[in-house]
């Protein structure tokens, strides 16, 4: 009897496994192929063309540069008419004249008022200017230091050196004016071998050349007597061999900080 | 609370006038006219990387390099902001969170377009970067007018993978026109519905604005006169 019932008890947990595995089997097989061919399927999500991502602003500039759009006379303050300089348009090469925006903006009444460095003699000078006679404001990363006592030029984009060069520069009886100043504008494609391919325009005027035509400001250029690199033989300027003022230029934007020291 | 604020209202209400009009006023700012006639014209550019994918129409060319301008006017205007740091906490705060979203929808509307993307124009904004209360105004109008461009466009696009991106842009701006909204005292969502706009307003209100300036000349060709 119990052995009948040992028998039985076996043969019906056995059909129970195999109706479970066929039931697993089934639900499997079903699972992985989905809803049937005649039922509606909804498209796949459109996957987005664009992937954005935040940009950091990256790191804070040296100072800003903004064109001159109107001759304007620069003010010693927003608030009195005692005027600082005259701020032309132009450069005497005919390019738009560059000012180094100081700080942030001062209204005063209906006037917004800003503080910019500009071209003076010896040093660049500075003042206030409405704002609407400057134009858009351009970040300056980059710095030309001039090393007088070593005769190098070395820009520095950050805490980075990215060029140095041996230059020449003034004489005893017209030194190149040490001082802090700006690239103005850069001339190039004209027919004079003495300044080489390329030159720079800066705020800096070499001092006691104030007659000098177009006000005696310095330039950093090439030149056709690369023999006399380095040396203190120049007027003023910052004179370099072509290759390396060539160089520059690719590395150099308008606006790039001038240290002579 | 005024409930809605556009630029329109904002310059009937001399908010922008005042900080804009007043100052001296410049080239008429006509770069997304350019864009839209540049993107018709070289939406023909049939080699493009992503028309050779397939996956970018000229209808759709035209709108991401529209949409291109407007954000390189974001970007350029939050950053500049950032830079002069003028304004004051919150809004600063609001400027650079916003900012560097806008320099990333820059970074990919650029990658999407290929070798049919548009230069960012020069902008000289004016001191509005430097005033709290006009650069909010200015903002809000700005970041209103963008997420109802978005709407308008995402109606208009052929590919779904436009589509796609402009309403992930869209959700983005409109938080931008909440959050600036909000600071600026404004219901950030007064009506139960948003209307979209259409690309001639927006042409309008940003040309009114003078934002967009030519470049500067700095090379010449001149001899030089440097002492030499």
């Amino acid at each position: 009897m119990t052995r009948t019932r040992r028998s039985e008890l076996g043969a019906a947990l056995a059909l129970a496994g195999v109706l479970i595995g066929v039931a697993v089997v089934v639900v499997l097989i079903e699972g992985s192929a989905g809803p049937s061919s005649a039922e509606p399927r909804l498209p796949p999500s459109p996957r987005s063309a664009l992937a954005p991502r935040n940009v950091p602003l990256g790191p804070a500039p040296l100072a800003f540069w903004a064109p001159v759009r109107e001759r304007v006379s620069a003010r010693v303050s927003p608030t009195r008419s005692q005027s600082a300089g005259q701020v032309p348009r132009r450069t005497p090469e005919g390019t738009t004249n560059l000012v180094l925006v100081l700080g942030g903006a001062k209204r005063v009444g209906d006037r917004l008022w800003v503080e910019v460095r500009f071209p003076g003699a010896p040093d660049d000078a500075r003042g206030w200017v409405p704002r609407s006679a400057v134009g858009g404001y351009t970040p300056v990363r980059t710095r030309l230091v001039v090393d007088r006592e070593r005769l190098t030029a070395t820009l520095e984009r950050g805490r980075r050196r990215v060029f140095r060069a041996r230059v020449g520069i003034g004489t005893a009886s017209t030194p190149t004016p040490a001082g802090h100043f700006y690239v103005r504008n850069q001339l190039s494609r004209y027919r004079s071998p003495f300044y080489g391919p390329l030159a720079f325009g800066t705020s800096a005027r070499s001092p006691g050349l104030s007659d000098w035509p177009a006000g005696g400001f310095v330039g950093i250029h090439g030149t056709n007597r690369p023999d006399l690199i380095p040396g203190r033989v120049s007027h003023g300027c910052i004179r370099m061999a072509n290759a390396d003022i060539v160089r520059l230029a690719r590395l150099m934007p308008i606006g790039t900080l001038l240290t002579v020291r | 609370m005024d409930p809605k604020l556009t630029l329109e209202e904002v310059d009937r209400d001399g908010a922008i006038a005042e900080a804009l009009d007043k100052l001296t006023g410049g080239t008429r700012a006509d770069f997304l006219r350019k864009a839209v006639v540049g993107g018709a014209a070289t939406g023909a550019a049939l080699a493009s990387p992503a028309l050779a994918q397939g996956r970018n129409t000229k209808k759709d060319i035209a709108i991401l390099q529209f949409d291109l301008n407007l954000e390189y006017l974001q970007a350029a205007m939050y950053s500049e902001a950032e830079r002069l740091r003028r304004l004051k906490p919150r809004t600063l705060e609001w400027a650079r969170v916003v900012g560097a979203n806008e320099r990333g929808h820059v970074r990919a509307i650029r990658g999407l377009l290929g070798r049919d993307v548009v230069k960012s124009p020069k902008f000289n904004f004016r001191g509005v970067t430097e005033d709290d209360r006009v650069f909010t105004e200015t903002a809000t109008a700005f970041e209103d007018l963008t997420a109802a461009l978005l709407k308008t466009q995402a109606a208009q696009v052929d590919s779904r993978n436009v589509l796609a991106a402009l309403v992930s842009l869209h959700s983005v701006e409109a938080r931008h026109a909440a959050w600036i909204r909000h600071i600026a005292g404004i219901v950030p969502a007064a009506d139960a519905f948003d209307e979209p706009t259409s690309k001639a307003r927006v042409v309008r209100l940003v040309d009114s604005t003078n934002f967009v300036t030519s470049r500067p000349r700095t090379k010449g060709r001149r001899r030089p006169k440097y002492t030499g």
